[in-house]
């Protein structure tokens, strides 16, 4: 039911609006996210570390990698160039963080999350897990919007179904 | 739905997901190679490879505990830690009670790569103690532009470093090769936070013991 109100919605007069809309938010925030963190490497690889979860050696990996991915999958969403697959990898990175960030606050730890720079142990009254949270699944759900309907208004790249408009 | 390229727009499209590419793969080297220790790095005296390139004091007695100290001297908690604790460590290493182990970190930017710089530089002229409270006591805004050679070198002649050598030291960032040792392998002992404090290789309390003086004291005695 609600997805044939989405489907008309998409379909219909404002449905490749609000997918440029969708794409400038995914984008934007992966873009900004990664480009905070580029250049402060030892403290991006800390906020992996502080996750407990991985080995230390691959969440120093991570911690390297994460940011210039990030930046690169937000300059891909922002031109409007490989859409779907963008989408696709941008929202699988916020059902990482998600669960990243419900495990720690599940076993108590306190860490910020580090998305946007920053992170590593703070003060228990510090966190906001549940804030984290609500934003990602915000963003997660604006991915899947882009991979169901990936054509918008403004894309570098033009798709088939784009064309004669 | 049909979401395939037309010709010519394909070509577009594949350039520059190429130089994205290019550009990820390039960056997250240049950034894995250029925060990589060097094992040929200049060393300042009294640090110990083995205590992950830390500054040690007291590093030759050997039935004392082992106290280590991560900070970075542009975190004002460390600051703070500092304000609160830095008499009780000093006391210990003066009175030959704990060996201490200050491992600069930098993670904090590029000023605080300076400042251990210089922290190093002091080392040398056997002022590190000295240089790092005066340092705190005068801590400025992070990443402010404000930590640069005039300001460290203010910090040593206050605490009566007035040779060359150091002025030198704190210009050339001689040591900045060490500091990139130190941040390595304290990445490596999976720290995760400014300051933390290992006793004998655990972490004390951070809810308890990182900011009150007797508890704190009692802590190190291992």
């Amino acid at each position: 039911m609600i997805l044939n109100l989405i489907e008309k919605f998409a379909l219909g007069k404002y449905g490749k609006w609000f997918g440029l809309l969708s794409r400038l938010i995914l984008g934007g925030v992966l873009f900004a996210a990664g480009w905070l963190k580029i250049f402060t490497p030892a403290k991006s690889q800390m906020a992996v570390r502080a996750y407990e979860v991985l080995p230390i050696a691959l969440a120093n990996f991570l911690g390297i990698l994460l940011p210039w991915f990030e930046v690169g999958l937000g300059v891909l969403l922002i031109l409007g160039i490989a859409v779907r697959v963008s989408a696709l990898l941008g929202g699988a990175l916020m059902v990482l963080f998600i669960a990243a960030i419900s495990q720690a606050w599940a076993r108590g730890l306190s860490i910020d999350c580090g998305c946007f720079g920053g992170g590593g142990t703070v003060d228990p009254s510090e966190t906001k897990y549940l804030s984290e949270i609500l934003r990602d699944t915000g963003l997660a759900l604006l991915a899947l919007y882009l991979v169901r309907y990936p054509l918008t208004r403004f894309a570098v790249e033009k798709l088939t179904k784009t064309q004669g408009e | 739905m049909a979401t395939s390229s037309s010709g010519g727009d394909k070509f577009t499209r594949n350039l520059v997901i190429g130089m994205v590419a290019l550009v990820v793969v390039v960056g997250a080297s240049f950034s894995y190679f250029g925060s990589k220790g060097s094992t040929t790095a200049a060393i300042p005296s009294s640090v110990s490879k083995a205590d992950g390139y830390g500054i040690v004091f007291n590093g030759d007695f050997p039935n004392v505990p082992t106290i280590d100290v991560y900070e970075d001297f542009q975190c004002p908690v460390c600051a703070r830690f500092e304000a609160i604790n830095g008499i009780t460590l000093e006391k210990a290493i003066e009175e030959k009670k704990a060996k201490v182990v200050y491992h600069v970190l930098s993670f904090l930017g590029t000023e605080s790569i300076l400042a251990a710089n210089a922290a190093a530089c002091a080392a040398d002229e056997d002022k590190f103690l000295a240089f790092h409270k005066a340092f705190y006591a005068n801590q400025p805004a992070e990443n402010a532009g404000a930590i640069n050679a005039t300001f460290l070198k203010s910090i040593g002649a206050a605490i009566g470093i007035d040779s060359a050598k150091f002025s030198a030291c704190v210009d050339n960032g001689g040591y900045s090769d060490w500091v990139k040792n130190v941040a390595e392998a304290g990445a490596k002992a999976n720290v995760n936070s400014t300051p933390t404090v290992f006793v004998n290789g655990k972490e004390i309390d951070r809810n308890t013991e990182y900011f009150n003086v007797e508890a704190f004291a009692k802590a190190i005695k291992g």
